[in-house]
């Protein structure tokens, strides 16, 4: 069906993809594993014809495919479903699917053949939308399927999909999956990209696995397991399941009530209370976007709320601004490395000490002491083992997982009582994965208060003790750890099966 | 409350040797020229163009050229006397990028500052060096205020590239009306009248022509602002809310009130440069007053890649160019336009960032990161 051989793709000295053979089969769903940065946006996309490779060809049908534009992708039957989605959130389903391929003659819009042969496409494969809604209307599931849903309607025979589940609660990764088994039997053929393993296993047919921009192995689903997959992603033994130590909840350490804080389009969080104890993981499940990042930044002290109360160690600090909760032994790990965490342009020195430069040993009289905050960053770099552990070094010329270190690092510094983490490893390697996650247990087990925000469900499952189910700005649900299950979670993510759900009260408050 | 000791660290241990920094200097320093290098490259041969179409000979344009800028003792002076204020109105600009806005009023702040140090300078009185240094202070506290009023405006939501165009028109009219009716003058020419000879800046001398003090104020201003900017607490938040205000919002800093500071500093330097050319350069402040020096602050700031030791060197080529193109014209006949010309390539190559990657390849781009205008734009 189709054949990438030998694709090599560089950028400046780093070589993204490495003399890369793929081989699709037609009727099969061919995921395509590898960590972050492992190369497997850059083949696709090169397969799509956004980017050129340097070496290599690409047959389909056993002929040169010579793909050098998207446009070029989609005459020869690909289609592309992007991670991040690219519909218009103005016009209608039906719009959207036939935007640059419109049905009709000169320069008028046949609309109702449009929404026509949207409707035939949809119940053809199960594909459930109306095609008169207006797409900024639709849940990000049902967004994905009219993602899908273009690429069907021009003709696509090969689907490609970048980390579909990433935005997905497990039942909608189910709904999917369940879909593109249905395209496998129409003679679809599929390439499903993931860096979480576990999918794949259920899902696909082959796997190939890419780590370095190179092909590590190309192997049968049926044969394997997750335990290979890891190593074979990884290239070396991961443990999977990180060990836990039972640690007794303390003292509340930090407590919120009756939040409700706005954010850039409206009310963000609508009344939301917790409890976080020292010595325990709180972990906050639910889909983005459903207020998490505006709870975090309430709690951090970088957003004021709108109303409700926050106490630290039963001091008030609703109107504390960030680094005011720093001194009070608040650390927190933002969401957005690029943009929150970090100052790109800063040398890794001038990042450590972006919240404390203004503490006696870092500056007298407004008078940065560089020699002490290059001491300082070479001791915590030294100390996280971030690499290059050169403190001049530009934030912006690290990997994901050394920027994301850097982060912890400074935010662990002096041991704080509290900690709020939000999508700690998101897009960082395993090696940052696990180095991260051993952290956050440490300090759970110093005594410290963490809230784990995570979209990752594994991740929340692994690490905390509790976990409280964020759905459009309230928590609608909360379990010890020990009793939750995928199920429960996944109907708290899609907002169903709260414990108050028709009703939803001023007063969701978690407790232990 | 515990939990938030940081350990002590010996200041010792970030001490770097002297070949290190020195290395690390003259990486920065390479890598900061490489773009102006390249651009000016482009100019001259698209000049050497121009130059065959007025039928004169390359060698001798170009060589006139150098030798007006840089030739003798004179053309030196010349190219100083120019470059003075352009160091002003570049740091006007240039310290405001790094705090993330495009500083455009650099002309009515320059206007601004002119007018309030001849002000000082006709009206009050006491010995001519106390009077020429208060007025220097109120010229640069003109600016602050010219500067401060865009600031205010950001704050309430205001762009600052609109408000500090608009703030141009009023400072330069208003400067106008001040020169022709409360402070004007006996003489032909509509102004101000002169200040008192004890109260004008020293020359330099040496066979320096018309160059005076102020350039050395200029290199003393653009070390004041190097520190500032990387040597301070504020230089270092000011430098986080330029470069990401969300992580400046992460960190407690006021995106707001360093956004303020930030163009008025800016504004400052721009009335300082005012003062310094009324005071100094022409003891008055004529109708029509010296044009342009604001504007072309921007084109010295965005060569000088926004550092303070670029914006030195950017308006010394600035200056030097325009007194080269006088003795261009005067030997060879090769209109003065020329060095408007050129000078339009080499800033049109130096913002065209993704051009110059291009003919350098692909590690040029993190050189071109002190360039970017959609930065300061964006705010």
């Amino acid at each position: 069906m189709l054949e990438m051989r030998g694709v090599t793709k560089a950028f400046g000295s780093t070589v993204a993809n490495d003399s890369i053979d793929l081989e699709l089969r037609k009727g099969e769903i061919h995921g395509l594993l590898g960590e972050n940065g492992a190369g497997k946006s850059t083949l696709v996309k090169i397969l799509y014809g956004l980017y050129k490779a340097d070496e290599g060809e690409i047959y389909i049908d056993g002929e040169p495919a010579g793909i050098t534009t998207p446009s070029d992708a989609v005459d020869r039957g690909i289609g592309m479903v992007h991670q991040h989605f690219m519909l218009v959130p103005t016009l209608s389903v039906a719009e959207n699917v036939v935007l640059g391929a419109e049905p009709g003659q000169g320069p008028r819009l046949d609309i109702a053949a449009a929404e026509r042969a949207v409707r035939d496409l949809s119940e053809r494969y199960g594909l459930r939308v109306d095609p008169t809604a207006n797409v900024g209307h639709l849940s990000v599931g049902v967004q994905q399927r009219v993602e899908v849903l273009k690429t069907l309607y021009r003709d696509a025979r090969i689907l490609v999909l970048d980390e579909p589940t990433a935005v997905l609660t497990p039942q909608e990764t189910d709904e999917l999956f369940t879909v593109l088994r249905g395209f496998v039997d129409e003679g679809l053929s599929i390439i499903l990209i993931t860096h979480k393993l576990g999918e794949l296993l259920g899902v696909s047919d082959r796997i190939t696995v890419i780590r370095d921009g190179k092909v590590v192995d190309t192997v049968v689903t049926s044969e394997t397991d997750e335990a290979e997959l890891a190593r074979l992603m990884v290239g070396r033994e991961v443990v999977l399941q990180v060990a836990k130590e039972d640690v007794e909840a303390g003292d509340v350490r930090m407590e919120a009530s009756d939040l409700i804080v706005d954010g850039a389009s409206g009310e963000a969080v609508s009344g939301v209370g917790l409890e976080i104890r020292s010595g325990e993981i709180l972990g906050v499940a639910g889909v983005d976007g459903n207020g998490q990042v505006e709870l975090a930044e309430a709690l951090a002290g970088v957003r004021q709320p709108r109303s409700g109360r926050i106490e630290l160690a039963g001091e008030d600090v609703t109107a504390l601004d960030s680094a005011a909760m720093r001194a009070r032994g608040l650390a927190y790990v933002p969401e957005d490395r690029g943009g929150k965490g970090l100052v790109g342009e800063f040398t890794l020195a001038e990042n450590f000490v972006l919240k404390t430069y203004r503490r006696s040993m870092f500056s007298k009289i407004g008078w940065l002491l560089r020699n002490a905050i290059r001491a300082f960053a070479r001791r915590r770099i030294d100390a996280f083992d971030v690499r290059p552990p050169n403190p001049q070094a530009s934030a912006a010329s690290l990997s994901g997982g050394n920027q994301q270190k850097v982060i912890v690092a400074r935010e662990l510094a002096g041991e704080p009582d509290v900690l709020i983490a939000n999508q700690p490893t998101r897009g960082v390697d395993v090696g940052a994965i696990e180095f991260i996650h051993g952290q956050l247990l440490e300090q759970r087990e110093r005594g410290a208060a963490i809230l784990l925000i995570s979209l990752e469900l594994d991740e929340i499952r692994q690490l905390a003790d509790r976990i409280a189910v964020m759905y459009d700005g309230r928590i609608v649900g909360e379990i010890d750890a020990a009793d939750a299950t995928d199920e429960q979670l996944g109907l708290w993510m899609a907002g169903r099966g709260g414990p108050d759900e028709d009703q939803p009260t001023g007063d969701d408050r978690v407790r232990s | 409350m515990s939990g938030d000791e940081i350990e002590e660290v010996d200041e010792a241990e970030g001490r770097r040797s002297i070949g290190e920094i020195l290395r690390e200097q003259v990486v920065a320093a390479g890598r900061a020229l490489i773009f102006p290098a390249v651009a000016l490259a482009i100019a001259l041969l698209v000049g050497v163009v121009v130059i065959l179409i007025t039928g004169n000979s390359v060698i001798e344009a170009y060589a006139a050229l150098l030798r007006g800028g840089f030739g003798s003792r004179q053309a030196l002076g010349r190219t100083i006397s120019n470059a003075t204020p352009l160091i002003f109105t570049g740091l006007a600009v240039a310290i405001p990028f790094r705090g993330g806005l495009f500083n455009i009023g650099g002309e009515g702040q320059l206007f601004i500052g002119a007018i309030a140090g001849v002000w000082i300078g006709l009206t009050m009185p006491g010995p001519g060096p106390l009077v020429a240094f208060v007025a220097i202070i109120v010229a640069g506290l003109a600016g602050w205020i010219w500067g401060a009023i865009p600031g205010l405006l950001k704050i309430w939501g205001a762009h600052e590239v609109i408000t500090t165009i608009m703030l141009n028109f009023i400072g330069i009219n208003l400067t106008f009306w001040l020169a022709k009716n409360p402070l004007s003058g006996e003489g032909a020419v509509p102004g101000t009248g002169f200040v008192p000879e004890g109260v004008r800046l020293t020359r330099l001398g040496g066979g320096l022509g018309a160059a005076h003090y102020g350039f050395v104020l200029g290199i003393v201003a653009a070390i004041v602002a190097y520190i500032l900017i990387w040597r301070t607490t504020k230089g270092y938040e000011l430098r986080t809310v330029g470069q990401a205000p969300g992580a400046a919002r992460y960190a407690g800093m006021s995106v707001a009130a360093n956004s303020f500071l930030a163009i008025a500093l800016g504004g400052m330097f721009a009335g300082l440069g005012g003062g310094l050319e009324s005071l100094g350069t022409f003891g008055k402040v004529s109708v029509p007053f010296i044009s342009n020096l604001g504007f072309n602050g921007i084109g010295v700031a965005l060569l000088g890649r926004n550092h303070p030791a670029g914006v030195v060197l950017g308006a010394i080529f600035f200056g030097g160019l325009a007194a080269g193109a006088q003795q261009m014209q005067f030997s060879t006949g090769v209109p003065l336009d020329l060095a408007d010309v050129l000078l339009a390539i080499v800033l049109l190559f130096v913002t065209a960032t993704k051009l110059v990657e291009y003919l350098l390849g692909r590690r040029a781009r993190t050189f071109a990161a002190g360039t970017r205008l959609e930065k300061g734009l964006a705010g």
